[in-house]
């Protein structure tokens, strides 16, 4: 080390220009890498295989039970397999590099509840909706200071960072200052598992999601988690291809249309939500 | 929990104890030669390792990993999960296990070196004899450390699709809605493997300790 002490003494800018020619190296590699990958049409997937993109802890859309994924998208991704004339090969990975993958082309199609949003529609282009989505509250069954929206007010909520719910967590806002209350303090989770756990700690007052998620945790927890009322307008999931992908989209939307006259889509949604949403949109353009 | 769910836990952890030991496997000798590129001042080279060491020390290995995942495909690399997950812990592990190494070159002692020339061993020789042996027992507790460090970050390799022991743990939380007994389950498979790394450095460290007393 005092070799290189002694030499940044002499030349107090060399540092400072190695740092700088460093930086020239690296600079033109930026744009390089953040350039966006072209998405693959048809053609290139009829070649290579669909690279489908799934979650891993998104009960009931997609989860893992004795180590094979399972849930309504999975279910849909084993007819989609007989539907479609080419290989699927699927990627199963927390939702945090889910979109991210897709608007880089690293996967061709996020399979999962990815509520349509206008920010990402920016960079991503949604299929026909898999599901009425309206967001809901989730509260501690024996919290007895909740009953309705307005006392929500100024309470903890836990919703998953990155996500629709939070994004659309201002119109909650809305709803408690016509009350004459507000928004308490948002804290953000990775995944809802955490933020379950820590509603049931105390830690929240309540977690926003989405009716069928909470439904299905409710169904599973009766005693420690109650539903409460809705927090938003309408809202759809749906699955996410790369922005301009028109080709995919449709083959994935025709996929979608099949199922939904044949009666399979009716039947998983009963099956894993409890309910069939036989009026969704075939295309949903976001308020938000 | 089921059995199965224990079964998943444990495939999680070959995941974690495999790709740990390849990126100590391939980051160890990685380090060993940036050290020592750096010790002999190699020009131009030297100053590119110490500013590679310094970049990699100050980058998050999660955000590394991301960057490698999403960007190499950009430019033309095809990279999976498992190849970005041990490229990102080798590029680290590397940079930190460089300056372990390289404090021990510092330190070693110059007449040994000098003496070593004096009875005309070439630098190879010099090195393999005379250097090595000695960094390597110097250098050891500060690379069990970083090991130790390396099988402990291993779950954020989780964020591009690898299901090590904490993601398998997760998962079987979100399918239970209990995440505790799995995550009591992965800790407890935490501990002997780190333990594990300890017992092996104590072993050396005493076998060492016999050869030196033999001599």
């Amino acid at each position: 080390m005092s070799k290189f002490a002694i030499a940044s003494c002499k030349f107090p800018s060399r540092r400072l220009l190695l740092g700088l020619i460093a930086a020239q190296l690296f600079v033109p590699l930026v744009p390089m890498l953040a350039g966006k990958a072209q998405a693959a049409g048809l053609d290139e997937i009829k070649k290579r295989g669909l690279i489908v993109a799934t979650e891993d802890d998104f009960r009931p859309f997609e989860f893992v039970k004795d180590g094979t994924p399972t849930g309504f998208d999975n279910e849909l991704i084993e007819d989609l397999r007989k539907y479609a004339p080419f290989e699927i090969k699927q990627q199963i990975l927390p939702w945090t590099g889910i979109l991210a993958g897709v608007s880089t082309g690293k996967y061709d199609v996020a399979i999962t509840a990815a509520i349509i949003t206008k920010e990402r529609k920016q960079s991503l282009d949604f299929t026909s909706p898999i599901a009425d989505a309206t967001h809901y509250y989730v509260k501690r069954k024996d919290d007895k200071s909740i009953s309705s929206i307005k006392d929500l007010s100024g309470k903890t909520v836990g919703v998953q960072a990155g996500s629709a719910l939070l994004a659309r967590l201002p119109e909650l806002g809305a709803m408690l200052e016509k009350e004459g209350g507000k928004l308490g303090k948002v804290v953000e989770y990775t995944s809802y598992p955490e933020a379950y756990q820590d509603l049931a700690l105390g830690r929240v007052d309540y977690v926003v999601n989405t009716i069928i998620n909470l439904k299905a945790l409710a169904t599973e927890k009766p005693n420690v988690f109650e539903v409460g009322q809705p927090v938003s307008g309408k809202s759809f999931p749906a699955w996410a291809v790369a922005k301009g992908n028109t080709e995919l989209l449709e083959f994935l939307n025709g996929f979608i249309a099949k199922e939904k006259e044949n009666g399979r889509f009716a039947e998983l949604q009963k099956k894993w939500f409890g309910e069939a949403f036989p009026n969704l949109p075939v295309a949903f353009e976001p308020e938000f | 929990m089921s059995a199965s769910d224990i079964v998943a836990i444990l495939q999680g952890a070959v995941v974690t104890v495999t790709l740990s030991l390849v990126g100590i496997l391939i980051g160890l000798p990685i380090g060993l030669a940036l050290a020592v590129l750096r010790w002999a001042d190699v020009p131009v080279v030297a100053r590119i390792v110490a500013v590679y060491v310094s970049i990699l020390r100050a980058t998050p290995l999660v955000t590394l990993l991301l960057l490698l995942f999403f960007a190499l495909p950009n430019i033309g690399i095809a990279i999976g999960p498992v190849s970005a997950a041990i490229l990102a812990l080798v590029m680290n592990t590397a940079a930190f296990n460089c300056e372990v190494w390289r404090a021990a070159l510092m330190n070693f002692p110059k007449d040994q070196y000098e003496a070593a020339q004096a009875i005309g061993m070439d630098a190879p020789q010099r090195f393999r004899r005379i250097v090595l042996p000695q960094i390597v027992r110097v250098s050891l507790p500060g690379l069990v450390n970083e090991m130790s460090l390396l099988i402990k970050v291993t779950p954020v390799l989780a964020v591009v699709g690898v299901v090590d022991i904490t993601r398998a743990a997760v998962r079987i939380g979100a399918e239970t809605y209990e995440p505790l007994p799995p995550f009591l389950v992965a800790i407890a498979l935490y501990a002997p493997i780190v333990f594990a790394l300890v017992s092996l450095q104590r072993w050396i460290e005493r076998r060492q300790l016999f050869a030196e007393a033999a001599a």
